[in-house]
């Protein structure tokens, strides 16, 4: 027969158990009702606001291609100043005051790469952040996936600022774009990020694969504004 | 804004009274002011009176329904999130459900820092968004006012359907026969007749409310004169076989 004495720590051992009991059955109701909330999630406060997300991005999207149409126009106006500057200087020089020729105008100096210009190659690539901006901090991440169409592997990946290389990271794994164009036998992480910095100014940008550790190769090249953040 | 030009605002709503089962539409209208919302919500528009009053609600569900730190409380009609703020710190996790987006837009502002919070928009009159069974305590303050009889009898009836067994259901109103309820009906009365707002206040009778419970399957189902002059109806879901 057990006495008061014994018996009062069962009982409240038993309570303990009986708390504790309650409490998980507490939390799988909750977490029960958060699945059916995730199931059924187009009348929940969670879909308006993810649908308002995805309708922020679609206007950065937007943005960002506005900006990529402007880009190139102003690359393409560009073109066409420096092919009639150039048509200007092979003209035949016209006559001074004393018939002697104008001094020519010195040919610009070469870009400091210290490298062979990359030729442009065809890639399947995305860009998850759009290069199409105006760059306000003092560095940016671009990141994104790509593999070259001949189907040799990416071994490295970097950015080219108007002749400065950041050296960025490959095989970063991207499952949806897996699950879409199915594994690319060479590059089954095609991610990549780069690191870059972006001083106040206009920029040549270039954005360099590497293949099968041996040449460079092209994947988009644009020009870049980049603006201290207001304050 | 002023208080008084949140009242004119609350008071002179663009929707009428025709539209008063427009809920989405008359409550996205009185949501779009933080401090109109407010109102609407608690009938004041300051931080230090809507946290006493939430404290009184708190108190009241205390007293009629009990309240314990293992509840999991689902709130219908929570606006602002008046209520959930503090109750979320007394109990395990805290539903709050709206039909106006605007309005869970400022309780999601006010719920940043509580993670034991869930917000839901509701997509029409009724509970269709949650499972049977889930709930230990289903609560509407403040809110059956502004409902047509049909549509407080089918929350009531949703409540019964989430509540899991043993669980609690607490619904209020006002009510023409205590000073508060006639002080609210008179107000009511004041608007000319051609321009009465979809969302004026409308009493029930403690019988209404006893009978909502009881058709819906609650027993122990009792009916409460509050201390602030309202009724509420309490019921419990029974135990299953019982």
């Amino acid at each position: 027969m057990s006495t008061s004495g014994e018996t009062e720590p069962r009982t409240a051992a038993l309570q303990a158990e009986l708390e504790s009991v309650k409490r998980r059955e507490a939390e799988y109701r909750v977490k029960m009702i958060q699945e059916f909330l995730d199931r059924g999630e187009r009348n929940t406060y969670l879909h308006t606001l993810r649908e308002e997300r995805a309708a922020l991005i679609k206007r950065d999207q937007e943005a960002s291609a506005d900006l990529e149409i402007l880009t190139r126009k102003i690359e393409e106006a560009e073109a066409k100043i420096a092919s009639l500057l150039s048509e200007r200087e092979q003209a035949p020089a016209p006559k001074g005051r004393w018939g002697k020729a104008e001094p020519k105008a010195a040919a610009p100096a070469p870009t400091p790469t210290g490298r062979t210009p990359v030729p442009g190659a065809p890639f399947t690539y995305y860009l998850h952040t759009s290069p199409f901006r105006i760059y306000r901090e003092s560095a940016f991440t671009l990141k994104g996936w790509a593999w070259p169409e001949d189907g040799r592997p990416v071994t490295g990946i970097r950015v080219d600022v108007d002749g400065n290389l950041y050296p960025g990271t490959t095989g970063i794994e991207e499952p949806e774009v897996v699950a879409r164009y199915g594994v690319q036998a060479q590059n089954p992480k095609p991610g990549f990020g780069v690191t870059f910095e972006t001083p106040p100014g206009r920029h040549t940008f270039s954005l360099e694969a590497q293949l099968a550790n041996a040449e460079w190769r092209t994947i988009m090249r644009t020009t870049i504004w980049c603006e201290p953040a207001p304050r | 804004m002023s208080e008084a030009d949140a009242q004119q605002r609350w008071r002179t709503s663009r929707a009428p009274l025709g539209d008063r089962s427009a809920y989405k539409k008359v409550w996205e209208l009185q949501s779009q002011d933080m401090d109109v919302a407010s109102l609407a919500v608690a009938g004041h528009t300051d931080l230090a009176t809507l946290e006493l009053t939430a404290r009184g609600t708190i108190d009241m569900l205390k007293a009629t329904v009990g309240i314990g730190p293992l509840d999991v409380i689902l709130e219908i009609g929570c606006g602002i999130g008046r209520v959930g703020l503090p109750l979320s710190k007394e109990c395990l996790h805290w539903v709050g459900t709206d039909i106006s987006s605007g309005m869970l837009r400022h309780a999601a502002a006010r719920l940043k820092d509580r993670p034991n919070t869930t917000l839901v928009e509701l997509s029409t009159v009724g509970l269709q968004e949650f499972p049977v069974d889930s709930f230990d305590l289903v609560y509407c303050t403040i809110v059956f006012m502004h409902l047509l009889e049909w549509d407080r009898y089918r929350y009531v009836e949703e409540a019964f359907r989430i509540l899991r067994p043993g669980g609690r259901c607490y619904v209020d109103n006002f009510t023409v026969d205590t000073e508060t309820g006639w002080k609210i009906f008179m107000e009511s009365s004041s608007y000319p007749i051609d321009r009465r707002p979809a969302h004026i206040s409308m009493s029930s009778s403690r019988e209404e409310l006893r009978t909502y419970l009881t058709r819906a399957g609650f027993a122990e189902v009792r009916v409460h004169d509050l201390a602030n002059g309202l009724i509420a109806a309490t019921g419990r879901k029974p135990e299953a076989g019982a």
